[in-house]
């Protein structure tokens, strides 16, 4: 689907709270979402359970999003982490502590995120300047968050190749993430 | 060390949501204070926002777009500004603990397995050489510092690690208060080394359970 067609959607539910409009974004998103969380080892009873979390928020916070600011993609990515950090938080042990700071550091909430036009540019760049195999790494490291033996075992490359090119793709991006 | 490589990784692991708590509010605080440490956290969501664009598809079996309209369980949170206040409280109500005159700590009750800590430094004062046993990670919340690296003011971050040694002053003027995480205990040189080291170990047996 169409960035300026997912945002059509998104403007639709935000202003007449739109059934139809909300239902396509969720066509588009809920597999996408659900895979996500399957990827960061979620069992899928309850990757299904967080996916209807995030979207349920997309539709009741809609109005916490703003198109000028970022792009949809980025801020559903955002409550879809969120979700799974909460949700390792509240599984990680038996006895729960209260203490733990992430409940509220990983909220939805309005950031202040640059303008799309800069953003795009950098998305751009960024395409522009790592070759594929970086960007699976990206994608596996960051999204995916899997370990760098995980990764190596999967890239079929040895361990010691996946940290010094993790290490070099940190440092090619530093040079454009300004 | 590529101290803006660990830099961000530290930011890049905050937006990918794997860090632990006491790095994850140390981590926000930073982008809180530093505009453009918060602008790369937003380009690289931006990018793992396209990688959900263009994830794979695995479609939930028992989910309709309805059960996500008609989910009650949503509730709108405020969300506190401020990291640190939300967390500490007012810092001048804590219960500092003077390490050596002009320098003092307070240590947070987070379960993790590393520790953060507040740290006060009045004007002027210095802290021994030391060097660190993992890697030592220095925010400055209000005032400034200086070492032999360079002076770091609010909103900026030194990261150290084993093979730094440096000597930080405090701000003539101002003094500092710096949010810190420790991996490892710190090792110290010099005049009052060895008192601090010992210091530093016996705290570490009252640490262990």
């Amino acid at each position: 689907m169409e960035k300026s067609n997912l945002n059509n959607l998104m403007n639709r539910v935000q202003k007449d709270r739109d059934e139809i409009a909300f239902s396509e974004i969720f066509d588009f998103f809920a597999p996408k979402i659900n895979a996500y969380f399957i990827q960061n080892r979620i069992k899928i009873e309850s990757s299904e359970e967080l996916t209807q979390e995030v979207l349920s928020t997309v539709w009741v916070k809609s109005n916490l999003y703003d198109s000028t600011k970022s792009a949809l993609s980025t801020w559903i990515f955002t409550i879809a982490r969120n979700k799974k950090i909460d949700f390792f938080r509240k599984n990680s042990k038996i006895n729960f502590q209260e203490e733990d700071i992430r409940e509220f550091l990983y909220q939805d909430r309005e950031v202040d995120p640059i303008e799309e036009n800069e953003a795009k540019k950098q998305i751009e760049r960024i395409n522009n300047e790592l070759d594929e195999q970086q960007k699976i790494m990206i994608k596996m490291n960051f999204f995916e968050n899997k370990s760098h033996k995980k990764i190596a075992d999967e890239l079929e490359i040895p361990l010691g190749t996946v940290k010094s090119k993790i290490r070099h793709i940190l440092t090619k991006m530093q040079g454009f993430l300004r | 060390m590529n101290g803006t490589v660990v830099k961000n990784q530290l930011i890049f692991d905050f937006a990918s949501g794997i860090l632990g708590p006491a790095k994850s509010l140390f981590a926000s605080t930073y982008l809180q204070l530093n505009s453009n440490a918060s602008k790369i956290s937003n380009t690289f969501e931006n990018m793992l926002g396209e990688n959900l664009m263009d994830n794979e598809n695995i479609h939930p079996k028992n989910l309709k777009y309805t059960d996500c309209i008609n989910n009650e369980n949503i509730q709108s949170a405020s969300n506190p500004k401020d990291p640190v206040t939300s967390f500490f409280g007012n810092l001048n109500n804590l219960d500092w603990k003077q390490v050596y005159k002009g320098f003092k700590e307070y240590t947070a009750s987070i379960d993790d397995k590393d520790e953060l800590k507040l740290i006060k430094m009045d004007p002027g004062v210095s802290v021994p050489l030391h060097s660190h046993g993992g890697k030592e990670y220095i925010l400055v919340l209000e005032g400034s510092f200086c070492d032999e690296y360079g002076e770091y003011s609010k909103g900026d971050i030194q990261i150290n690690d084993q093979k730094i040694k440096h000597t930080p002053i405090a701000s003539k003027d101002t003094g500092c208060v710096c949010l810190s995480i420790t991996e490892k205990d710190v090792i110290f040189f010099g005049k009052y080394g060895s008192f601090l080291n010992l210091f530093t170990f016996i705290k570490s047996f009252f640490k262990q359970k």
